[in-house]
């Protein structure tokens, strides 16, 4: 696998090298391992070559050498996406973004940044606390995923139930397509006149072009938050306390479900006295003071009328972060309970969440696996991790098929086969199934009118492979603009 | 209709006859404007030859509404007002409040990216709009996005619609996400407000923590506003919010608060300015030049004019000049030379200008769009890969596309 490195001319090499400097290449084979998959560790190809870039200038001119030369180019931050979506193809110009960490501006009055794509999504929120501010987009790795790789997956977090996702929080990007030209995207003002190409560019998983400046809307923090903890017998009671607390008007900026195993997982990670109980909720309201403590107090109402055991506050700031300290750290936690697991992401309407997990049960039972499930029960961003053991022999594959037909539930409940994680390369499969061919096709175009040469990330989102042809229809000037009338360009 | 006149008026009962309409116009090559309620026709540049007309009426449907998930899934035809009405009956709406509800349909408010004073708090189209489908230029049948609020499956071509002005597709049903209808709401306004005092009122609101759910600054005199802001949610927080709002008022600075009464004539003073002139246009701006744009583009630009209006909606930087030209214009008439400096003022801010309608006689003289934006090489490549051959609205939206 790691003969691909061989791949890279020489001179392609030494160019990159003059570009970036030669200790911000890497070539080694042991060094390119280091790249050979993002956070789903089951797909792995070793890279050609790795260039670590630190300004827009120097990324459009790797674009254009590694153009020039031919070879495909896919784009990484942390490398913790969870569908494969930085996945190296044989051969390729790995281009990192992580050197790129500077946060470059902030404007308080107009509620904006404009930062780096390598600056990691906490330290933006960090940079701004103390004038009262944040950037709401939280993914649970939020710790350590970067700004460029929110844009490229449009990751959600818990609290985007009120708040919304990466592309709602994106006000403009500068990017580099895949013929080294660099272009500006939206801006701080709203609204600029164009096709909202931004909103595209948002989520299309690198395979439009590379970010190397982002706008961010960053927002003054809500005056009062107020967060419970309330535990039910079974993901039913949970399921209906989410209902009846939506249905009454309320927009909790998050409510997260565990059950019985995600529970047993995050308490011997974190060391939480948890209870042991089929289910609970983690649940945030915040907004205007009076407004949280009348929320706060109907949904612990509507928790307790829906059959909850117990409910629990915090005491204190220290004692709600740890609550979401359990949350965010549920996923890995799963690996105290089974040695190996698959973390799936899919959507399903909020309303179907009860019998959707019961359906997921059954089929647990039935391949004999267990699925812990941990997810934004909110907007219906289901994360079943499926747990098996690779030493025996058959579970793993029993536990990818499990995982498959829990996205084919999914699609049938009229929901998505990814919330937040992406399609990436582990996805691509199931794109046909949830999209036809006109859908597809039309995506198609947009990433043709984008990147004509599929230069950027091949092989991703896409179940078949899609050339573009020529760009058909050659543009043909406007009368005002033949006679002078109309100003432009 | 931008002094077009169509040859053939097609108006299909249904998504799948108007594929088939659409199927039919590329086989004969036909070029096709899409039209709604026709509440915003004048929008872009004149398109440069139309043989056909496709009026959206016919898909009339709302195909599902899903109180439990706010989700709801409508034909383009369906006017805001009888969508509004029937989530309305399950204690919902679509958080968008554009101008003449009754008559704009899903299609139309989406093709141009419409908004009203609702946009303070819930955004725009683009953070309301999960799916969509279309019909291409091509006659394929096209879906985008889906019934979940939270999808990242694919490419986001309901964003990719939004604002487009019927150039890369008819938009055929629109998926929206739903918000809860507030328990309660107040408004207050602050009349008389200078540029400098909206601006330093925004601020002091952000610092206080309220959350109002609109803010919107009527041009009442020359360089004078009246600022009424709405809070909406459920009681308790409305009555505290409104009062520490009435709380930032400094001495001498008068506030009232309104009775519903008060605010039906306040929205329709809003919508006279945003729908009742023969000349429009839409302003951009950051939000903290308010004073700039207050004293270099409205006042200018109305001072070109007749009669007028301007509202800005001080928290998110967007405003709307209307007004109409004097009658015996000279040579060239002063509201376009004045559009035209406005432009400029707001270019240096960041900011644009965008006419939204205009007498011919300005619109000769000025790009209802101004200049090409620089990102227009990969805008010209959109729309030459969903629309090859230029059939779809030809020359309306930017840069001639």
């Amino acid at each position: 696998m790691s003969a691909s490195s061989s791949a890279v001319p020489e001179r392609v090499l030494a160019g990159m090298a003059a570009i970036v400097g030669k200790s911000h290449c890497v070539s080694e084979p042991a060094q390119l391992r280091t790249y050979e998959s993002d956070g789903l560790a089951s797909f792995r190809v070793t890279p050609g070559l790795v260039v670590l870039p630190a300004s827009t200038a120097e990324v459009a001119a790797v674009v254009r050498l590694a153009a020039d030369a031919g070879l495909p180019i896919v784009a990484r931050g942390a490398g913790t996406g969870l569908s494969g979506g930085a996945l190296p193809v044989t051969g390729c110009v790995v281009i990192g973004l992580a050197r790129m960490k500077k946060i470059l501006e902030v404007d308080y009055e107009n509620e904006w940044m404009r930062v780096e794509p390598g600056v990691i999504n906490l330290d933006v929120s960090k940079r701004i606390s103390s004038e009262g501010y944040y950037y709401a987009p939280d993914p649970s790795s939020q710790s350590v995923c970067t700004i460029g790789g929110n844009v490229a997956e449009n990751s959600g977090g818990a609290h985007c139930l009120k708040y919304g996702f990466t592309v709602n929080h994106v006000l403009g990007a500068r990017i580099v397509l895949g013929d080294g030209s660099v272009l500006d995207l939206g801006g701080p003002v709203g609204d600029a006149p164009g096709y909202d190409l931004l909103g595209v560019l948002v989520g299309s998983e690198g395979m439009l072009g590379i970010v190397t400046e982002v706008v961010l809307r960053i927002l003054r923090k809500p005056e009062a938050t107020r967060t419970f903890f309330a535990t039910f017998p079974s993901t039913d009671e949970a399921g209906h306390a989410v209902s009846a607390i939506i249905a009454s008007g309320i927009v909790p900026a998050a409510i997260e479900m565990m059950d019985r195993l995600a529970i047993v997982a995050a308490k011997a990670a974190t060391g939480l006295d948890w209870p042991d109980v089929g289910a609970a909720l983690l649940m945030d309201v915040d907004g205007p003071l009076a407004e949280v403590e009348h929320t706060s107090e109907s949904a612990t109402r509507l928790a307790a009328a829906a059959g909850a055991i117990e409910i629990r506050r915090p005491r204190d700031e220290n004692e709600r972060q740890l609550m979401w300290k359990g949350r965010k750290s549920a996923f890995a936690a799963v690996g105290r309970i089974s040695p190996n697991y698959i973390v799936q992401d899919g959507v399903i309407p909020r309303s179907s969440i009860a019998p959707v997990l019961r359906e997921i049960e059954a089929l647990a039972v039935a391949a004999g696996l267990r699925v812990a499930n941990v997810f934004h029960a909110g907007d219906g961003n289901l994360h079943p991790l499926v747990l098996y053991d690779a030493r025996v022999p058959g579970e793993e594959k029993r536990a990818e098929e499990l995982g498959g037909e829990i996205l084919r539930i999914c699609i049938r409940s009229g929901g998505s086969i990814t919330g937040e994680h992406g399609v990436g390369a582990d996805k691509a499969p199931y794109m046909a199934e949830m999209f036809g061919e006109g859908d597809l096709d039309t995506m198609g175009r947009v990433r043709c009118a984008f990147d004509p040469a599929n230069r950027f990330n091949p092989g991703k989102v896409f179940p078949t492979p899609r050339l573009c042809g020529d760009r058909p229809g050659p543009y043909r000037p406007h009368p005002t603009e033949l006679s002078g009338e109309a100003g432009r360009g | 209709m931008l002094g077009i006149r169509p040859k053939l008026v097609f108006s299909p009962g249904g998504v799948e006859e108007a594929a088939e309409v659409m199927a039919q116009c590329a086989r004969d090559a036909a070029r096709l404007l899409f039209v709604g309620g026709g509440t915003d026709l004048d929008a872009g540049q004149p398109p440069e030859s139309i043989d056909a007309v496709l009026r959206t009426g016919g898909l009339g449907r709302i195909l599902e509404h899903a109180p439990s998930d706010q989700i709801v899934v409508a034909e383009a035809g369906v006017p805001l007002a009888a969508l509004q009405r029937a989530v309305g009956a399950h204690g919902q709406r679509l958080a968008l409040d554009p101008p003449w509800p009754e008559r704009a349909t899903l299609g139309g408010l989406v093709a141009t990216n419409a908004f009203g004073p609702l946009r303070a708090r819930y955004g725009s189209i683009r953070d309301l709009i999960i799916g969509v489908s279309i019909v291409r230029a091509d006659g394929i049948l096209s879906r985008g996005g889906g019934k979940v609020v939270k999808n990242v499956a694919g490419f986001d071509i309901p964003k990719l619609m939004v604002g487009s002005l019927g150039t890369l597709g008819l938009i055929s049903t629109v998926t929206f996400r739903l918000h809860p209808l507030p328990e309660t709401s107040a408004m207050v306004v602050v009349p008389g407000c200078s540029a400098a005092l909206l601006r330093k009122l925004v601020r002091e609101m952000r610092r206080a923590q309220l959350e109002p759910a609109s803010a919107v600054a009527i041009l009442s005199g020359p360089g004078v506003f009246d600022l009424g802001v709405q809070f909406e949610g459920f009681a308790a927080g409305v009555d505290q919010q409104r009062e520490r709002f009435l709380a930032l008022m400094g001495p001498g600075t008068r506030a009232e608060v309104v009775d519903a009464g008060g605010r039906a004539a306040f929205q329709t003073r809003h919508d006279a300015v945003r729908g009742a002139h023969s000349l429009r246009a839409k302003i951009t701006a950051p939000r903290s030049e308010v004073e700039a744009v207050s004293s270099e583009v409205v006042e200018k630009v109305l001072d070109a004019l007749e009669s007028g209006g301007a509202v800005w909606y001080p928290t998110f930087g967007i405003g709307f000049l209307g007004g109409d030209a004097r009658p015996g214009s000279s040579e060239p008439p002063a509201s376009a030379s004045a559009l035209l400096s406005a432009r400029s003022v707001l270019a240096l801010l960041g900011g644009s200008l965008t006419v939204q309608a205009a007498p011919a006689p300005i619109r000769s003289r000025l790009d209802a769009w101004g200049e090409r934006p620089q990102s227009w090489p990969l805008q010209q490549a959109m729309k030459s890969r969903l629309d090859p051959d230029g059939r779809l609205a030809p020359g309306r939206f930017v840069g001639g596309l």
